[in-house]
C-alpha cells in the first residue's frame, strides 16, 4: 500500500514536471506571440484580395436563441471574402424558422453539392440573394461531425472553419488565422484560435463589448480552466507541433486535407480531436511536411454551461470522447513512425489525461488507507495532497501570467485577485468532480451509452443584460 | 520513506517559492500596466486639442507646430502612436505632412538609434515604428534585421516596415528575395506586403515579371490581381508559355481576365493544358469572349474531371446564347454522369434567374430559353438532379 503511495506521488510530480515543461515551452513562444499580436497589421490584410476565402461551417442543434446574433456576428467579420454556412442538425425547436424569418430565405431549387461525404439526407438549402454569402442546410439530425461533413460538401472555399453555435468571434479572429496559415500556406493544415468563456461580458450586436469574469462559479472555474489549457497547454504542444485537439468551438482547416482523410468521424463525440489525430495521422504516413498550430490572438468567446446538470453531462461527454480516441488510435501509441505524435503527445494523453484520474484516486486511497493503518503516517497523505494542490496551483498562476504577459483581456486588479482565489477553489471540489466525471464518462463508453445528455442555451441578450445590471 | 518524502518537500517548497514569485510578478506586472494604460489616457486627453490643431491644419501650408512643451517618453509614444495612426489612413499631401512632422518631432531619429538596442524587442518595436513613419534612412538596418532573422511571424513585421518605407525599388526586391529564400510559397503574402510600398506599382511589377526567379515572377503575377497595368501585357503573353506549372496558371489567368482576342488553336491549346487551372480560366474566358465558335470544346469540357472546369464550362455554355444553352439542354439530355449533372445545375440556375427579370427583352430572352428547355424536357416539367449523380466524380478543387 505504502510502495502504492509512494509511485503515487512521483507519478504527481512526473505529470506536473511534464506539464511545467509545456508549459516552458508556451513561455518561450509568448514574446513572439505578443509581439506579432501587436505589431502585425490587419487593416491593409483584411481588406486584401490576396487573403484566401474561408467557408465557416456552424452546426445548430436547438440554438433558437442565440442563433440569430452568431450569424449576424460571423456576417460581419473583417475578412475579405468568406460565405457563412449554418447547417440545421434536424433541430426539435424553431432553429431553422427563425433563421428563414429573420434573412428572408428561401429554398433553393438546385443547390449545388460537390463533396462526397456520406452524411444524414440533405432536407434542403436555404438562401437569399439580398444575403449572398449566408447559406443554412437542413438536414436530418446525424450529430456535430455529420453536420460539419454536410457544410463541407456544400462548402466553396478552400478553407473551411468550424464554429460552435454557442460562440461569438472576434471581428480581427479570422483574419489573424488566416495570416498565420498565409506564413505557411503549404505546411499548414490546422489553427487552432484560443476559446474563452463570454459569461459575464457584455455582449452588443454580436460582439463582446466589455470584458468581465463570470459572476457565477462553475463558468468561472471554466475561464480559469480554458486559460490553463489553451495559454498553458497548447501553445507549448503547438510548438512541438504536437497538439493533439483542435478546438470545435474555433478552428481553421485545409479543405483538400480533411477530405483526403475521409471527413469528421460521426456517431461519437470528440471529433475535434479525432480529426487532428486523423490529420497527423495522414501527414506523417505519407511523409508530408505539416504543421497543427495555434494563433492564441484569435479569440472565440463562448457560453460556458452554469449548472451542475450541464457541465458534468459535457465533462462526462468529452471523457468518453477523448477515451474513444485513444482506443480507436491505440497504433500511434509509442510508434516512432508518427514522431512526437507517437512518441510524446499519444502517450502523454494517453497516460497523463485518459488514465490520470485512475492513478490520482487509487494513490490517494493507498495513502488514506496507509495513514487508517497507521495514523502517525498523516503527513505523507498531507504531502500527497499539498503536491496535487501546489503544482495544479503554480499552473494556474504560469496561465494567468502568460495572459498577463500578451492579452490582458481583464483589466482590473480586482479580476487578477478573483482568478487567483478561483484557482485555488478549483481543487476544494471542481477538481475533483472533474475527476469523477471523466470516470463517469469513461463508464458510459463502456457500456455504450452514447447519449448527448442536456444542453440548453442562455440568449445572449440575456446574458448580457445580466452582465450590464451587475 | 523518507528520503521520499525528502523528494516530495523540496518539490513542494519549489512550487511555493514559484507561486509566491509569481504572484508578486502577477501584482507588479498588473499594477504597471494599469498605471501605463491610465497615463496614456491622460496624456491623450491633455494633448487633445494639439491633436485637433494638426488635424485642422493639414492641408494649410504653413508649417505645423510641434507638440508643445517637454514631453515625458510615454507621452512622446501616444503622440507618435497618433500621427502613424493617421499617416496609415492618409494619402498624399496629408501623410506626406505628417511623415515631416513625426521627423521634425525628433521620432524618427530616436527610432533608428532604437534599432540598434540590444533588446530584441525594442529594436522591434522601433521598426514597426519606422515604417509606420515611412523612415527610408532605416531600410538598410531593416534589411539587416531580415537577413540576420529566422523567418517567422516577426520577418513579415520587418518586410511590411520595409516596403512601406522603400524609396527604391531594389530595396522592395532585396526584401522579397530574402523573404522567399527560405523556401516557403508565400507568394500571396509577400504581394500583399509588396503592395503597401508607396512606389510605383507599375514598375516594380515589371521587375517582377522579368526577374529571373520564378517565385518573385508568381509575386509579381499575384500582385497583378485587381491591379490595371496595361504595361505588362506583353511580359503576360510570354509568361503564359511558361514551364512552371503555377507561373503557367496565374498568367493564364491574368490575361484571360483582359478579355483578349484569342486564336482558335490558343483556345485548344488553353482548353486541353494539363492543368486544371489553365483549362477553367479558359472556359470561363470563352463565355466573356462571347466566342461561340467554341461551342463544342465547352461541351466536351463539361466531362472534365476537374468540377471548376466544368462549372465555368457550364457557365459560358449559357452565356453564349440560344446557341449555348440548346447546346448544354443536350449535353443534359444525351449525356451522363458528371456531364449531366454539371449541364442540369446551369439550366436550373437559368431558368430560375431569367424568370424573375423584367424586363421586355430579358423577357423575350427568357421565353427563347423557355422554348428550347420545353423542346428538350418537356413542358412544365421541372429541371430535377438525379438523386445520387453528385457523388460522381466530386472534387474539391476549389
Amino acid at each position: 500500500m505504502l510502495v502504492y503511495g509512494t509511485v503515487a506521488i512521483y507519478y504527481v510530480m512526473f505529470v506536473n514536471i511534464l506539464y511545467f515543461t509545456i508549459m516552458g515551452l508556451s513561455f518561450r513562444s509568448i514574446g513572439t506571440i505578443s509581439k506579432r499580436a501587436k505589431y502585425s497589421s490587419y487593416q491593409t490584410l483584411s481588406g486584401s484580395e490576396l487573403v484566401p476565402s474561408v467557408s465557416l461551417l456552424v452546426p445548430a442543434y436547438n440554438e433558437e436563441l442565440t442563433i440569430i446574433e452568431n450569424v449576424y456576428c460571423l456576417m460581419t467579420l473583417n475578412y475579405p471574402t468568406y460565405e457563412v454556412i449554418v447547417i440545421n442538425d434536424g433541430s426539435s425547436d424553431d432553429t431553422l424558422p427563425v433563421l428563414i424569418k429573420e434573412f428572408k430565405l428561401e429554398k433553393m431549387h438546385n443547390p449545388e453539392i460537390r463533396g462526397t461525404i456520406e452524411t444524414q439526407n440533405v432536407r434542403g438549402i436555404y438562401h437569399n440573394p439580398d444575403y449572398p454569402h449566408l447559406f443554412i442546410i437542413d438536414k436530418e439530425n446525424g450529430g456535430k461531425a455529420d453536420s460539419l461533413n454536410a457544410g463541407i460538401n456544400f462548402s466553396h472555399y478552400p478553407l473551411i472553419s468550424s464554429i460552435d453555435a454557442d460562440s461569438l468571434l472576434e471581428k480581427d479572429a479570422l483574419i489573424r488565422m488566416a495570416r498565420m496559415y498565409m506564413e505557411n500556406p503549404e505546411e499548414t493544415v490546422a489553427v487552432g484560435g484560443d476559446v474563452r468563456i463570454a459569461n459575464g461580458c457584455l455582449i452588443e450586436n454580436g460582439a463582446v463589448k466589455r470584458v468581465s469574469l463570470p459572476r457565477k462559479i462553475w463558468p468561472m472555474f471554466q475561464s480559469i480552466e480554458y486559460l490553463k489549457a489553451f495559454l498553458g497547454g497548447r501553445i507549448g504542444w503547438s510548438r512541438m507541433n504536437g497538439l493533439i485537439i483542435v478546438s470545435g468551438a474555433f478552428g481553421l482547416f485545409r479543405k483538400d486535407y480533411v477530405i483526403a482523410v475521409g471527413g469528421y468521424r460521426g456517431g461519437y463525440p470528440g471529433e475535434d480531436m479525432n480529426i487532428i489525430i486523423k490529420l497527423h495521422r495522414y501527414m506523417l504516413s505519407h511523409k508530408i511536411p505539416y504543421k497543427v498550430a495555434f494563433c492564441p490572438e484569435a479569440v472565440c468567446w463562448t457560453q460556458a454551461p452554469d449548472t451542475y446538470k450541464i457541465i458534468s453531462n459535457q465533462r462526462m461527454r468529452w471523457g468518453r470522447g477523448n477515451l474513444k480516441n485513444m482506443i480507436e488510435n491505440r497504433g500511434m501509441f509509442l510508434n516512432p513512425k508518427y514522431k512526437v505524435m507517437g512518441l510524446i503527445t499519444m502517450p502523454y494523453n494517453v497516460l497523463f489525461e485518459t488514465l490520470n484520474p485512475y492513478f490520482r484516486i487509487t494513490g490517494l486511497l493507498a495513502l488514506v488507507g496507509y495513514t487508517l493503518l497507521d495514523m502517525t503516517h498523516w503527513r505523507i497523505l498531507l504531502t500527497f495532497m499539498l503536491l496535487n494542490f501546489l503544482s495544479g496551483y503554480l499552473l494556474s498562476v504560469g496561465a494567468i501570467i502568460l495572459e498577463e504577459i500578451a492579452f490582458r483581456r481583464y483589466k482590473k486588479l480586482s479580476d487578477l485577485w478573483k482568478m487567483l482565489l478561483f484557482s485555488a477553489l478549483k481543487f476544494v471540489g471542481y477538481h475533483q468532480l472533474g475527476v469523477l466525471w471523466r470516470v463517469q464518462g469513461h463508464i458510459q463508453y463502456l457500456r455504450k451509452n452514447n447519449s448527448w445528455g442536456t444542453m440548453t442555451r442562455q440568449s445572449w441578450k440575456e446574458e448580457s443584460e445580466t452582465a450590464s445590471t451587475a | 520513506m523518507f528520503s521520499h518524502l525528502f523528494v516530495a518537500y523540496v518539490f513542494i517548497y519549489v512550487c511555493l517559492g514559484l507561486i509566491g514569485l509569481g504572484i508578486m510578478l502577477l501584482v507588479q506586472m498588473k499594477i504597471s500596466h494599469n498605471r501605463e494604460q491610465q497615463r496614456r489616457e491622460f496624456y491623450e486627453q491633455k494633448h487633445h486639442d494639439y491633436f485637433v490643431y494638426v488635424q485642422a491644419h493639414l492641408g494649410d501650408d504653413a508649417e505645423l507646430k510641434l507638440p508643445p512643451g517637454k514631453l515625458k517618453p510615454l507621452e512622446r509614444g501616444v503622440i507618435q502612436d497618433k500621427f502613424i495612426e493617421w499617416i496609415e489612413q492618409f494619402k498624399g499631401d496629408y501623410r506626406t505632412r505628417l511623415i515631416r512632422l513625426c521627423r521634425e518631432a525628433g521620432f524618427v531619429e530616436a527610432d533608428l538609434k532604437a534599432l540598434g538596442s540590444f533588446r530584441h524587442g525594442r529594436r522591434l518595436a522601433a521598426a514597426y515604428r519606422l515604417g509606420g513613419m515611412r523612415a527610408e534612412e532605416a531600410v538598410p538596418e531593416l534589411l539587416k534585421m531580415l537577413q540576420k532573422g529566422k523567418y517567422n511571424s516577426i520577418s513579415i513585421i520587418i518586410a511590411r516596415s520595409i516596403a512601406k518605407s522603400a524609396k527604391r525599388p531594389e530595396d522592395l526586391l532585396d526584401m522579397l528575395r530574402c523573404l522567399l529564400s527560405h523556401g516557403k510559397p508565400i507568394h500571396h503574402l509577400a504581394a500583399d506586403i509588396m503592395l503597401e510600398t508607396g512606389l510605383d506599382a507599375s514598375s516594380i511589377l515589371l521587375k517582377l515579371l522579368d526577374d529571373s526567379d520564378p517565385a518573385l515572377v508568381k509575386v509579381g503575377l499575384v500582385a497583378m490581381w485587381g491591379q490595371a497595368v496595361p504595361e505588362v501585357m506583353p511580359v503576360l503573353g510570354r509568361l503564359v508559355g511558361a514551364k512552371e506549372k503555377d507561373v503557367r496558371a496565374e498568367a493564364v489567368k491574368l490575361y484571360l481576365s483582359s478579355n483578349p482576342a484569342l486564336k482558335d488553336e490558343t483556345i485548344v491549346q488553353l482548353m486541353t493544358d494539363r492543368d486544371w487551372e489553365v483549362r477553367a480560366e479558359a472556359a470561363k474566358a470563352l463565355g466573356q469572349l462571347h466566342a461561340a465558335g467554341s461551342i463544342p470544346l465547352l461541351v466536351k469540357a463539361l466531362q472534365d474531371a476537374s468540377w471548376k472546369v466544368r462549372h465555368n464550362s457550364a457557365e459560358s455554355l449559357a452565356a453564349l446564347g440560344e446557341a449555348g444553352f440548346e447546346a448544354l439542354c443536350q449535353a443534359a439530355v444525351t449525356g451522363a454522369g458528371i456531364q449531366r449533372e454539371a449541364a442540369l445545375h446551369r439550366i436550373g440556375l437559368v431558368m430560375e434567374a431569367e424568370q424573375k427579370h423584367g424586363a421586355i427583352e430579358q423577357m423575350v430572352a427568357y421565353n427563347k430559353k423557355r422554348l428550347i428547355h420545353d423542346r428538350y424536357f418537356g413542358v412544365k416539367q421541372p429541371v430535377k438532379r438525379m438523386t445520387g449523380v453528385a457523388a460522381v466524380g466530386g472534387d474539391y478543387t476549389a
